[in-house]
C-alpha cells in the first residue's frame, strides 16, 4: 500500500502528471476515488477509473505476495522442491548411457542445450526426442505432446515416421514380454498417427518470427495443456547473419532465454535448444566453441556437446548442477538414437530398464 | 514477414502514426524493443502494451502444423518428393534421389565430376514426369564459367537417345535451362534473391549454383580479420533465401 506511484504499471504521460500533481504513494490515489482524481490532474473519469482498477490490481498481487501466496514470486522449502523432483518424469533418449550421464534423460522445468557441429546429430536427437516425449507412463514416459520449432529447415517429416515406428515397435516388443493388460491398453493410442498429430511444428525464417511466436507460446501451451517438450531447433541460426548490432541480439537473446525459463517453469516442460559452433581463433591454435558468445552460455541450465573423435560420434556433458562432466559415445541408426554397443539382454530386462518406475510393481507381482 | 508494416497487423492508425514518429514501422522494430521501452514509445500501460505485443505477435508468427498434416501432404504427392539421379546406388542411399524442398550441397576434390554431375541433373530435371523428370525449368548460376551446352547436348542424346530423337526436342529442352554467369558475390548475391518472381514466371522446378566455394573463396581471404565475419553474413544470408525459395516451391536445390 505503500508502494510509490513512480513504480506502478501506469502510462508514463499519466505517471508524469501524478507526480507533477504530488501524488507520492498508492495508498494516496486509492483515498482520493476516480472523481477526485480526474479534477486534481485534468484527465476523463473513465481514464481515472481504469488507472485506479490497475492500481489495485496491483495492489492485491502485492499484498497476496507478502502473504506468501501464489504469485509471480513462490517460495517453497527444499523439502517440497525434493518431493517434486523425485516424482518428475524425464524424457528418455533411447540411448541409455546419455540418459545415464543426463541423470536419467532430459529433465522437465530444464532449459537443456545441445551444441554440436553440422551433421553431428542434434536434430536428429531433437526428433527422437519429440516421439520419445509421447511414451505413455507405464513404459516410463512422461506422456506429453511436442512443439517443434523450426528455424533451418532440417525437420523431415520421413525420418520422424521411421523413428515413430521404431520406439512403437519397442513398446509392443515390451507389451508382449510382460503380458500386461494396461501396457497393451496404452499401445492401443500409442500409434503412428498419433504421436505424428501430436508433434506441433513451427517453422520460423527470421529471428521477429521467433521472438513472435516465444511471445504466443505461453498462450499456446495453456491451451495445449500436454505438451512436455518445447524444442526449437537452430536457436543460432537467425541471430548468426544480418545482425550489425551485437548488443541488440545479446538483450534479444537473454530476453528469450528468459522467457523460455518461465515456460518451462510454469508449464513444467524440458525446453531444447540446439545452438552451431563456431571457431574462436586464439593465439596459436583455433577451438571449436558452443556460438552466440559467452553470455549466452548462462541461459541453459544442461549443456551437451556433441562431436566427432575420428568416426565416432561422442557427447559430452559440458554443463550441468547435479551430474558429473563426462563423455559417451552414441550411435545413429535407421531406429534413431542408439548407444555403441546395445546392451547384450534378454526382453525383460530390456523393460526394467526402459521403466524404472514399473521395477516395484513388477516385483511385487512376482511375489 | 519481418518487414510486414505495423499498419497490416492490426493495429489503430493513430497507434502507427505515434509509432512511426520513433521510426518504428515493422513488426520487427516492434518486438526489439524491451517492455519498458514499448511503454515509453506507446504511451500505455503494462498491460495495454502486453496486448499490442500479442497482436503483433500473431501477425508475424508461423502457422502451425502437426507433423501427421506434414506426412498426409507429402504422400498425396510421393512422386514430386525426389529428383532420381538414375543411378541406382546413389538414390537408394538417398531414399529416392535429391530431395525436392531442401538444400543439397555436393563437395569434391577439383575434377571429380561435380559440373557434369550438375548438367546430367539439368538434363533429368527437364525430362516429363513419366520418365522421372521435374517437367520444369531451369536455373544454373555458373561462377566458374565451366558450364558447356554442347556438353549438354551431348549428355542428352547419349543418355536418352529415344526420347530426344529430334533436333526440336533438343532445342526444347536447351530453351528451358536458364544459364546466368555472376562473377562477383554481389552479383550472384542479388541474382538469388529476384529468383522469386522468375521461379513462378518461368515455371522452374530446379536450381543449381555452381559453385558457391569458388566465388566466397576468390573474394573474402579469411586471413584478414573482418573478412570472416563478412563471408559467413554473406554465406548464411544466402543460404537463407535459397531455403526459403525451395521449401516454398518444393523444388530441390
Amino acid at each position: 500500500m505503500q508502494r510509490e506511484v513512480g513504480t506502478l504499471p501506469l502510462a508514463p504521460a499519466l505517471r508524469a502528471r501524478l507526480a507533477a500533481a504530488g501524488f507520492q504513494t498508492a495508498q494516496e490515489l486509492l483515498d482520493t476515488g476516480p472523481c477526485g482524481l480526474s479534477k486534481e490532474i485534468g484527465i476523463s473519469r473513465e481514464e481515472a477509473l481504469e488507472a485506479l482498477q490497475v492500481v489495485r490490481q496491483e495492489c492485491h498481487g502485492d499484498a497476496a505476495r507478502t502473504a506468501g501466496g501464489s504469485g509471480a514470486t513462490r517460495k517453497c522449502t527444499a523439502l517440497e522442491l525434493l518431493e517434486e523432483e523425485q516424482t518428475q518424469g524425464f524424457i528418455i533418449t533411447f540411448c541409455s548411457a546419455l540418459d545415464n550421464i543426463l541423470g536419467g534423460g532430459v529433465q522437465l522445468t530444464k532449459i537443456t542445450e545441445i551444441c554440436g557441429a553440422p551433421g553431428v546429430g542434434k536434430t536428429q536427437l531433437c526428433m527422437q526426442l519429440a516421439v520419445d516425449v509421447q511414451i505413455p507412463e507405464c513404459f516410463g514416459g512422461v506422456a506429453g505432446e511436442a512443439v517443434f520449432i523450426d528455424t533451418e529447415g532440417s525437420f523431415m517429416v520421413d525420418r520422424v515416421v521411421d523413428i515413430a515406428a521404431a520406439c512403437v515397435q519397442h513398446c509392443h516388443l515390451i507389451a508382449e514380454a510382460q503380458q500386461e493388460e494396461d501396457l497393451r491398453k496404452a499401445l492401443e493410442t500409442f500409434s503412428l498417427e498419433n504421436i505424428l498429430s501430436h508433434i506441433y511444428y513451427f517453422r520460423c525464417r527470421d529471428y521477429t518470427e521467433l521472438l513472435a511466436q516465444v511471445y504466443l507460446l505461453p498462450e499456446f501451451l495453456s491451451e495445449h495443456s500436454m505438451v512436455r517438450l518445447v524444442v526449437i531447433d537452430g536457436i543460432a541460426f537467425p541471430f548468426r547473419h544480418d545482425f550489425e548490432d551485437l548488443s541488440l541480439r545479446t538483450r534479444l537473446l537473454n530476453g528469450l532465454a528468459q522467457q523460455l525459463i518461465i515456460i518451462a517453469n510454469d508449464h513444467k516442460s524440458a525446453v531444447v535448444l540446439t545452438n552451431q559452433m563456431t571457431t574462436r581463433i586464439g593465439q596459436s591454435q583455433s577451438t571449436l566453441v558452443p556460438a552466440l558468445g559467452e553470455s549466452w552460455g548462462h541461459a541453459a541450465t544442461v549443456r551437451l556437446i556433441l562431436h566427432w573423435d575420428n568416426s565416432q560420434r561422442l557427447a559430452t556433458l559440458y554443463k550441468s548442477p547435479s551430474q558429473k562432466e563426462s563423455t559417451i559415445a552414441y550411435h545413429i541408426t535407421s531406429h534413431g538414437f542408439r548407444d555403441v554397443q546395445p546392451p547384450a539382454v534378454t526382453h525383460s530386462t530390456e523393460g526394467t530398464e526402459l521403466n524404472p518406475r514399473k521395477r516395484p510393481r513388477t516385483e511385487e507381482g512376482k511375489q | 514477414m519481418a518487414a510486414k508494416k505495423l499498419r497490416r497487423a492490426q493495429l489503430s492508425q493513430e497507434m502507427c502514426e505515434r509509432l512511426s514518429r520513433y521510426q518504428i514501422t515493422t513488426c520487427q522494430d516492434f518486438l526489439c524493443l524491451s517492455l519498458l521501452e514499448l511503454m515509453k514509445v506507446t504511451g500505455q500501460s503494462y498491460y495495454e502494451v502486453q496486448k499490442l505485443l500479442c497482436k503483433v505477435s500473431q501477425a508475424c508468427a508461423p502457422k502451425m502444423q502437426t507433423a501427421y498434416e506434414m506426412k498426409l501432404r507429402k504422400s498425396v504427392n510421393p512422386s514430386s518428393a525426389f529428383l532420381s539421379t538414375t543411378l541406382h546406388s546413389l538414390d537408394r542411399v538417398l531414399h529416392g534421389g535429391v530431395p525436392c524442398g531442401s538444400l543439397t550441397e555436393i563437395t569434391s576434390p577439383p575434377g571429380c565430376g561435380k559440373t557434369q554431375f550438375c548438367i546430367m541433373l539439368s538434363v533429368l530435371a527437364t525430362l516429363p514426369l513419366s520418365m522421372g523428370g521435374l517437367d520444369g525449368a531451369v536455373i544454373y548460376i555458373d561462377t566458374e564459367s565451366a558450364f558447356s551446352a554442347e556438353r549438354l547436348i551431348e549428355i542428352a542424346a547419349n543418355r536418352f537417345p529415344t526420347y530426344f530423337d529430334s533436333d526440336e526436342k533438343l532445342l526444347c529442352m536447351t530453351r528451358s535451362i536458364h544459364l546466368y554467369r555472376e562473377l562477383t558475390c554481389c552479383c550472384v548475391l542479388k541474382r538469388i534473391m529476384s529468383l522469386e518472381e522468375e521461379i513462378i514466371s518461368k515455371r522452374v522446378k530446379l536450381i543449381i549454383i555452381d559453385s558457391v566455394a569458388s566465388v566466397v573463396r576468390k573474394e573474402f581471404d579469411t586471413k584478414l580479420q573482418g573478412n570472416l565475419a563478412e563471408r559467413s553474413n554473406f554465406l548464411t544470408r544466402g543460404a537463407s533465401v535459397l531455403k526459403y525459395l525451395a521449401e516454398e516451391f518444393s523444388i530441390p536445390v
